[in-house]
């Protein structure tokens, strides 16, 4: 059953993170676009604002992909000289206390989304974005982080309890496949 | 205070928390214990106006130009290319090695993707040639590094977002001692190889008109980094629309010299996604922390700390670079430079130093970071692109670039016009 279920929270994130990916390049396609028009004395105007709300947007949505990528750092000092319990059981904590924070977040996001609604907020530039518009997807990305978080930890507390540790740790472990860190 | 917030930095980083869920924790413990005001009402807020930022999308960007670059196997025909050049050198292709990492983390946020398609191409020729597998594979480590000195960097952008440093200004002044130390590690190499030969392998030179063919695998990617760097300073783009003209360069030279595919593209996408994410989550968490930090009084403690310990600003500034190396032993670049900055950089500005001199300096520690073991992690990244041989030698192989940036810390510091020169001169425009 866990197998089952990681399985599928990859391959739902795997396509997350592809239409993240794909609208990061057309916003990236869109501020070109804006340079070239702005060489003829002309401009769409507000890339900038729309560039923020991509990134913040974008950035929710793809944190849980990472997570299961096993891309979040970590500090692996003591953690690697554990044996395979004591690795599970590192794991398993840390796990907890990113599930933990993320809903923590999550939920504290709400009243700025809440607030926005309430005031039908616009943005203080000249597109006067509605903000809700703009925050509720944005919300909702960290929502979703903290679910596949929950359902991650769920999915690798029962590989632990049934002894699978060299599973738990490929599900929640320290590195992936390709360490790809910043810089 | 202070000393909670060391311990409980420490603490939670060695329990191998995710570094920006440390980040979190650490800056409620200070809300709960030492703020009046409940400071965690602002967290909503907080992480709404760190993401809806237009320069920090310069980091997917520019994350998908490496990406994209290192994918299609343009790093590869590269690293050909330079090898026709350096080969006669003392030290031959190790130089391409160093060459190679410099020019792609130059283009790019990825030094460690870098570092990893420099070592699965780099090391079969190794074993054929002759060449000492310590010193090849620590050039690798080593140059990988580069990249987050040589602008456009990813580790600038973070560093001049929170410290509200502009950005344009930290790449103009990590330029010189990006190149510097890029020569320098040259430089080491050919040294070592005059002295002990037999480590440099066998030196190969290559007829004029096959170096020429060479050149032209080289163009692209020198106009790419032209065209990012040159858009920045001519004034007419921001970092980010650089990094989206960088982009589309990427792409185009991607589609001309390399291979490129749905598949590649979607590696790449995915890559890219991956890296931004991390990358956010530690640089929200540092804006959070940031902000309970300064709310809770941290500065006037810092500055009682200080005013204690009866330190001058160049004491200071020895015990910081000693802060660094030792904490570079066991954090990596990103988390170190970020976990640093709340405290660090206001105590180092209070004493008159240049935020834009210190962001410099920090970088080259940074950097030694990712080489100094244990936890160094172009030192795994080289080793895991190795089919042969231990870590140990990829250790003892990066330590005469750790000298070389040793003395690029020394020299930083005792002449701070090798980053502030180039600012000062073009700043005006």
């Amino acid at each position: 059953m866990e197998d089952r279920l990681l399985g599928t929270l990859r391959r739902l994130n795997r396509g997350v993170a592809l239409l993240t990916g794909v609208v990061l390049m057309a916003c990236a396609l869109f501020v070109l676009a804006d340079i070239v028009l702005r060489q003829m004395g002309s401009s769409f105007g507000g890339t900038d604002e729309i560039s923020g709300y991509v990134m913040a947007i974008a950035t929710s949505w793809g944190m849980a992909f990472t997570l299961l990528e096993l891309g979040h750092v970590r500090i692996d000092l003591l953690r690697g000289r554990a044996g395979n319990l004591g690795r599970a059981l590192f794991d398993l904590f840390a796990m907890l206390a990113l599930t933990g924070t993320v809903t923590l977040i999550a939920y504290k996001c709400w009243p700025v989304v809440e607030r926005s609604l309430a005031n039908s907020s616009r943005a203080n530039t000249p597109l006067e974005t509605p903000l809700a518009l703009v925050q509720i997807p944005w919300f909702a990305g960290w929502i979703w982080f903290a679910l596949i978080a929950w359902l991650t930890f769920i999915a690798a507390a029962l590989l632990v309890f049934k002894g699978r540790f060299e599973d738990a740790e490929a599900a929640i472990g320290c590195f992936g496949e390709d360490q790809g860190a910043s810089s | 205070m202070i000393l909670a917030i060391a311990v409980g930095l420490l603490g939670l980083l060695a329990l191998s928390i995710p570094v920006g869920i440390v980040l979190f924790l650490l800056a409620f413990g200070v809300d709960q214990f030492f703020s009046f005001f409940p400071l965690i009402r602002g967290l909503g807020n907080l992480v709404w106006s760190t993401s809806n930022n237009a320069t920090l999308i310069a980091i997917p960007f520019f994350v998908l130009v490496g990406e994209v670059l290192v994918r299609s196997g343009v790093a590869t025909r590269t690293y050909a290319a330079l090898d026709r050049w350096v080969s006669w050198l003392p030290g031959g292709l190790v130089h391409a090695n160093v060459a190679t990492a410099t020019m792609f983390s130059a283009t790019s946020g990825s030094s460690v993707a870098t570092a990893a398609t420099v070592a699965t191409v780099a090391m079969p020729q190794a074993e054929k040639l002759g060449y000492d597998p310590r010193l090849f594979s620590g050039a690798i480590a080593a140059g990988g590094t580069l990249g987050i000195m040589i602008p456009p960097s990813i580790n600038l952008i973070v560093y001049g977002f929170l410290t509200q440093t502009s950005i344009p200004q930290l790449f103009l002044a990590g330029l010189v001692p990006g190149i510097a130390l890029a020569l320098g590690f040259m430089a080491i190499t050919a040294m070592i190889c005059i002295f002990r030969p037999s480590l440099g392998g066998n030196r190969r030179s290559f007829p004029l008109p096959e170096m020429l063919r060479a050149l032209l695998q080289l163009v692209p990617i020198m106009l790419l980094f032209t065209i990012i760097i040159g858009t920045i300073y001519q004034g007419w783009a921001t970092p980010t629309e650089a990094a989206a003209v960088g982009v589309a360069g990427a792409i185009l030279i991607a589609a001309l010299f390399g291979g490129v595919s749905v598949g590649m593209f979607a590696e790449s996408i995915l890559g890219t996604v991956k890296i931004t994410s991390m990358i956010m989550l530690v640089v929200i968490g540092a804006s959070f922390l940031n902000f309970t930090l300064a709310s809770a009084g941290l500065g006037s403690e810092l500055q009682a700390l200080l005013d204690g310990m009866g330190l001058s600003p160049m004491g200071l500034i020895f015990v910081v670079v000693l802060i660094y190396i030792v904490l570079g032993f066991f954090i990596e670049t990103l988390s170190l430079m970020v976990v640093t900055i709340p405290i660090i950089v206001p105590l180092v500005v209070a004493q008159g130093f240049d935020p834009i001199w210190f962001g410099i300096l920090m970088i080259v520690l940074i950097e030694m970071a990712l080489i100094t073991p244990p936890v160094g992690l172009n030192l795994y990244v080289v080793q895991g692109a190795r089919k042969s041989g231990n870590m140990g030698e990829v250790m003892v192989g990066a330590i005469p670039y750790v000298i070389a940036m040793l003395i690029m810390v020394a020299l930083l510091i005792a002449f701070p016009s090798i980053a502030l020169y180039l600012p000062s001169v073009l700043s005006g425009s």
